[in-house]
């Protein structure tokens, strides 16, 4: 599903965020990138959906080398690929059912579709009758899975989740890992970056760590170190 | 489709009403320039309908010396019809007729009359095929003052002069001034888009991220400021045509000898300056914010 070849990418001549970072993902698969800040794991997410560009090597999603791919073709490569971030990225004037119709109403889903889609994904993510409420109105463990709901809700092949338990207690992160897991398992693929040590350890999925850019780890149902 | 219009209208009208006072401003400076730029096209129309009349009754008269023998006044007609290229229609006022204008026109100042009378003298009225060129008029009157027993020549060239020279000086820089305020309205246009994307920087973050088009994005910033561009230059042209019939109803009551009468345009003309008005209008506004919209969006 996802493949990294010799994968370089600077942002200054002295700052080298990855260095010749190379490994495969398969379909299905759930990934922990671990690492200190700074480390590289947000960059490797930031390659995987383009809005960054490596100076060397290769990255292919879905069988296509995302780098040779023209611009145009770029919102076509996102509608496959959900991202969730630490801070939710929220829209505060719209509501939760707004909020994640927005993703489907940007890319010209007709409005049925909408109805029908939304009030399932917040079902699937717990927020069934919540789908009026602002943002604000929600606690950040609700808000976190609004924010998984709409990258869901286009039922994309991949999720790219950046810190997504960051801002949240220890029992409503297990919460939202729950949840990613119970996503994994229809067979959408995880890369997840994160330094929770807790959540890495109960989780025992794959763990790739990476050190100042190099990737010094590659383990199956591996711990965080 | 259908859900992709409504989205865009309904993210225009969203943004609008966002920067109230920024599109206010843009609308503003839209309708300030396009009404110059429309005053000026008027202004050199009712110039040139002005030097239309004054130079249509444009004659020159050639004063014959007071006693000149009706064979010396039968050789300065021949001369001027001799000159077929330049002179359209050569008129004789005799001495009779002469003192019959001088009458009408110093009928307040008989004293002046009385003096005048004695040696009133008889005089052509020629009208030159060319009355706009004052260069032609100043070389007649040099070849006609060369003719014998002719006394004066008298030709309105200082005035055609005059209006051509006003023309000139309103034309070119109500012109200037417009295409100077029309590129402040693309540019303030262009920043109101702008700062319209900042405010909602965060959703087209999110609208991006979940592949949303870049032209997708786009369309309602660029039609936000399409609409500015129009409404501008709408207003633009209602405060122009408003301007123009008050101007006109105005010289109505001037009176005939005043000059000025035909410092107007009455024909279709406004209304055909409107509607380039707004096509400039929409051309300035789209400009401003396709350039805005599409600096400020990368993929």
């Amino acid at each position: 599903m996802i493949r990294l070849e010799n994968v370089t990418k600077s942002y200054s001549t002295e700052v080298t965020a990855l260095r010749d970072a190379n490994f495969d993902i398969a379909k299905g698969e759930f990934v922990f990138m671990v690492g200190p800040s700074g480390s590289g794991k947000s960059t490797m997410l930031r390659l995987m959906n383009r809005q960054e560009r490596p100076e060397k090597g290769a990255v292919w999603v879905a069988g296509r080398n995302i780098n040779d791919m023209p611009d145009s073709k770029v919102p076509h490569l996102r509608r496959n690929i959900g991202n969730i971030f630490q801070d939710y990225k929220l829209l505060a004037n719209k509501t939760v059912f707004e909020n994640i119709a927005f993703a489907l109403e940007v890319i010209g889903k007709p409005r049925h579709v909408i109805r029908q889609q939304v009030p399932a994904v917040l079902e699937l993510v717990g927020l069934g009758g919540k789908q009026e409420r602002f943002p604000h109105q929600l606690s950040g463990g609700e808000q976190q899975r609004v924010s998984i709901a709409r990258a869901f809700v286009n039922r994309p092949l991949i999720l790219l989740a950046d810190e997504p338990t960051g801002n949240l207690d220890p029992a409503t992160g297990e919460g939202i890992m729950r949840l990613l897991d119970r996503i994994n398992k229809t067979g959408t693929t995880v890369v997840m970056a994160t330094h929770d040590q807790r959540i890495v350890n109960m989780m025992r999925k794959r763990v790739i760590q990476f050190d100042r850019g190099v990737i010094v780890r590659d383990q199956a149902r591996g711990v965080y170190e | 489709m259908i859900s992709r219009i409504r989205y865009t209208f309904r993210e225009m009208w969203a943004s609008l009403s966002r920067n109230l006072t920024l599109t206010a401003a843009a609308v503003i400076t839209s309708t300030v320039s396009l009404f110059l730029f429309g005053g000026t096209l008027l202004i050199q129309r009712a110039f040139d309908n002005q030097l239309k009349k004054w130079t249509g009754g444009v004659e020159m008269i050639v004063y014959v010396n007071h006693g000149a023998t009706p064979d010396k006044v039968e050789l300065i007609r021949k001369a001027l019809l001799a000159e077929t290229s330049t002179v359209e229609t050569v008129d004789y006022c005799d001495e009779t007729c002469s003192a019959g204008i001088a009458a009408t026109l110093f009928a307040t100042d008989p004293g002046a009359l009385e003096q005048l009378l004695p040696n009133i003298p008889s005089l052509f009225k020629v009208k030159p095929v060319d009355t706009s060129s004052s260069a032609l008029l100043r070389s007649l009157k040099t070849q006609f003052e060369s003719l014998p027993s002719v006394h004066s020549v008298e030709t309105p060239d200082e005035a055609v002069d005059l209006l051509s020279q006003l023309k000139d000086f309103f034309g070119v820089r109500t012109l200037v001034l417009s295409v100077v305020l029309l590129g402040a309205s693309a540019l303030l246009i262009w920043n109101t888009i702008r700062t319209a994307m900042f405010a909602r920087r965060r959703e087209i973050e999110v609208m991006k991220l979940v592949g949303a088009t870049n032209w997708f994005i786009r369309l309602p910033f660029m039609l936000e400021g399409l609409l500015q561009g129009i409404v501008g230059a709408t207003m633009g042209s209602a405060a122009l045509l408003f301007v123009n019939d008050n101007w006109t109803s105005g010289v109505r009551g001037f009176p005939d000898n005043s000059g000025l009468k035909s410092f107007v345009v009455t024909d279709g003309f406004p209304l055909w300056v409107c509607f380039w008005m707004v096509i400039l209008g929409a051309f300035v506004g789209a400009v401003g914010s396709a350039t805005a919209a599409s600096r400020f969006l990368d993929v």
